[in-house]
């Protein structure tokens, strides 16, 4: 049963109002992002030398459970805080469980509520706007503390939604950009609209969709039309075993449509091979390694869209 | 290529850093972070976090050192570091183990049939059984042996799978308890029975053998001071308080043992030392955790030298040219909570210094920032102090663990102090049970 979660996101690094869009858009392929709050800046007090976060809060609608959803709020934030390339780029995005429905768990991991809460203004507030239950934890905030939390209007809030928006429309090589959403995005569109040209360029972890003479964008209407289409499922076939990866034959290709069951590939290891199958119908919308390149656990080799 | 994590990969990869050898790293998903991944030349993923499915997951480590043409593979120790059958499976796919032959190993990793093997080499060995195949040969053997007894398993190490029987009436639960336990860390639940040495101080040769014959001993180890389970915190060289004739007679032993089995590689002999009387206990046929107190004393590289072996080449020295100069102390700084019977402790280390200065190695995967995952042992970090006198090496290694901080995580860094300032410790008068007693008896870490 799908459930409501927040998650609350920050970044003090980069470009941080693009860094919270390509989050929230990574949280979106984790289930359905339904609300978002007002963007906030937070004013660092103390003596932190660090540079001011920009804040918001997201309702998530999500079929996963609350420690799995941990672990892909991780993999986001490991993913977006790398730098292209390098292993141990500085993170460019805090993503935090505050809310799982009604759901109270205190561990080591995982504690939801989140255990500071209700002193943190710069989660608060935003939660507040999203849900009234949470206003009176937010007043109880002394005055000091809430007005470290600027909510962002006028023309700084138009800059950050600018450079949104041209992260959306353009999605610049240099972004990287994880392969659920990727996938996800691209199912989206090919669902929408079956007579697109679409290139993936691999190597620099990007991608170009292209349509008749117009650039992808999503908008608010794409959203409500999306969301009230049956659920789009994307799986991701990932490696269970180190080796070899080689292409079928015929080789697959990207956008290719899979009547049924089809061998897309196979993995060399220790001189045996194991076929890769699609599992069933659908849409092949990435293929995600190379022919004959070697290939470790847990590595996306196709993402295929069902449905 | 490094079949191991943490400290002991980063171990080996320096040594092969040093060597001019190119490594290839192997991970877990929960281990993307670590820093043995980050120095390696190369690295792949083997499988999910816990290490069933990754750091034993033998097809996946045998096709990665394949794909990546790799030459040998060290094991480390613990995960398939005594695994003879993975030894074996390294060799039929080209690949040299860094380690002695799969038949010492299977030998060497049964423990009632080596103590068998060595007992006819001359090795004084603890009474004991054979392989028991039920809780009723446990009880006659125990029988006869006379109380208290040790329950252990023969695939063991690590005190995993072991039980002190004290009288008849604890022996079935013990019996299920540890081939129970058996099972599950080994995946062989089979036990055998040992006469309980009281109060025996724990005391280990390593030795070093190539492929032609060669064979040295370099030094004993003390490693008494061990937790409740059995498990080694703090280990040093020379053992203090061991009679010279005793000594001698523990290196002749486990030369002639290392002999009678065609032993080659690194190794340690296990004894338990009571009185003027030493038993042969087991074997460990891999480096061990607390090798670094022995490079200190000796001047060598024991991970380099098992590289050197396994390639080939001959020791190059014989036992009168190795002396050992000085005194080394090792402390492991495991992430658990002395106060809650060792209850690992996962998280994420927020502030992290280490100690430096004379005399002072520090054997360490750990960084500020990094998240400890609760698959694996719990060992963050060993900290190793030299001086020329026993003595010398104790201050050191109490400024050492005065100077370490780790927060995030509940540490035994406090334990070891309080170990090292005890009577027992100074004077060298300890044996197994010394730590046991202190915990019991309530000390500030203990009680606080």
């Amino acid at each position: 049963m799908a459930q409501t979660a927040y998650v609350g996101l920050g970044s003090n690094l980069g470009d941080r109002g693009a860094n919270l869009e390509r989050a929230i858009c990574e949280l979106d392929a984790l289930g359905r992002v339904t609300a978002r709050s007002s963007l906030y800046r937070t004013v660092p007090w103390g003596r932190t030398q660090q540079p001011e976060f920009l804040n918001a809060v997201v309702a998530l609608e999500t079929q996963l459970a609350p420690h799995a959803l941990l672990d892909e709020l991780l993999a986001i934030e490991r993913r977006l805080g790398r730098q292209d390339g390098e292993r141990w780029g500085p993170r460019a995005i805090d993503l935090d469980l505050l809310v799982y429905g009604n759901e109270r768990i205190t561990g080591d991991r995982l504690s939801v509520p989140h255990e500071r809460l209700a002193q943190r203004a710069f989660v608060l507030v935003p939660l507040a706007e999203l849900d009234e239950c949470f206003a009176p934890l937010r007043d109880a905030l002394d005055a000091g503390e809430l007005a470290g939390v600027v909510r962002l209007e006028g023309s700084e809030r138009a800059g950050f939604a600018a450079a949104a928006r041209e992260w959306q429309n353009g999605m610049p090589a240099e972004t990287t950009f994880g392969i659920a959403a990727r996938a996800r995005a691209l199912a989206t569109f090919l669902s929408e609209d079956d007579a697109v040209r679409v290139r993936i360029a691999r190597g620099d972890d990007a991608i170009e969709v292209v349509a008749r003479g117009r650039a992808w964008a999503r908008t608010d209407a794409d959203e409500r039309a999306v969301a009230d289409n049956a659920p789009l499922r994307v799986d991701t076939i990932k490696s269970d075993l180190v080796g070899i990866f080689h292409f079928g034959r015929p080789a697959p290709v990207e956008g290719e449509v899979l009547d049924g069951d089809r061998e897309l590939g196979y993995i060399e290891a220790l001189g045996i091979r194991t076929p890769i199958r699609s599992m069933g119908a659908g849409r092949l919308v990435a293929i995600a390694a190379g022919d004959d390149a070697p290939v470790e656990y847990g590595q996306p080799l196709f993402s295929i869209a069902r449905g | 290529m490094i079949a191991n994590r943490g400290e002991i990969a980063l171990r080996i990869n320096r040594a092969c850093q040093e060597l001019g050898v190119l490594t290839v790293a192997i991970f877990s998903e929960a281990d993307r972070e670590s820093l043995h991944v980050r120095q390696a030349d190369e690295a792949f993923c083997v499988g999910p976090g816990p290490a069933g499915r990754s750091y034993l997951n033998i097809p996946n480590i045998i096709s990665t050192a394949l794909i990546t043409n790799c030459d040998a593979v060290h094991p480390g120790y613990g995960f398939l570091a005594e695994n003879a059958r993975f030894a074996e499976i390294c060799r039929d796919h080209g690949l040299t183990f860094i380690g002695p032959e799969p038949r010492v190993i299977a030998l060497m990793g049964d423990k009632a049939t080596a103590k068998r093997v060595l007992q006819q080499a001359g090795v004084a060995t603890t009474p004991g059984t054979g392989v028991l195949a039920s809780v009723d040969e446990a009880r006659a053997a125990a029988e006869e042996i006379g109380y208290p007894i040790l329950l252990k398993a023969t695939a063991g190490g690590g005190g995993r799978g072991m039980r002190v029987v004290d009288d008849p009436s604890e022996l079935a639960r013990a019996y299920a308890g540890a081939t129970a336990e058996a099972e599950a860390s080994f995946k062989d639940g089979r036990v055998y029975v040992e006469k309980l040495i009281r109060s025996p101080r724990h005391i280990e040769v390593q030795v070093l053998g190539d492929g032609f014959g060669n064979l040295v001993h370099l030094g004993e180890r003390d490693c008494s001071v061990q937790k409740p389970a059995h498990q080694k915190l703090i280990e040093e060289t020379p053992a203090s308080h061991l009679a010279p004739t005793l000594r001698e007679s523990l290196f002749e032993m486990a030369i002639r043992a290392c002999r009678s089995v065609g032993y080659t590689n690194a190794g340690t002999l296990e004894f338990l030392a009571s009185g003027n009387d030493v038993y042969f206990m087991e074997m460990n046929t891999r480096i061990q955790v607390e090798h670094p107190v022995t490079e200190m004393v000796f001047n060598i590289d024991l991970v380099k030298e098992q590289i050197r072996v396994a390639a080939g080449e001959p020791l190059g020295y014989e036992q009168r040219d190795l002396g050992a100069r000085g005194h080394a102390i090792e402390c492991r700084i495991n992430a658990e909570d002395p106060h809650n019977h060792f209850a690992p402790a996962a998280g994420t280390v927020s502030k992290l210094v280490f100690p430096g200065g004379p005399g002072i190695r520090v054997d360490t995967a750990l960084y500020a920032g990094a998240t400890i995952p609760p698959y694996y042992d719990s060992m963050i970090a060993k900290v190793v102090a030299y001086g020329d006198t026993r003595e010398i090496a104790i201050a050191r290694m109490e400024r050492a663990l005065r100077e370490t901080m780790v927060e995030g995580v509940q540490t035994t860094i406090d334990l070891c102090l309080e170990i090292l300032a005890t009577k027992q410790f100074r004077q060298g008068r300890y044996d197994v049970e010394f730590l046991p007693q202190l915990l019991a008896a309530g000390t500030p870490a203990a009680a606080s």
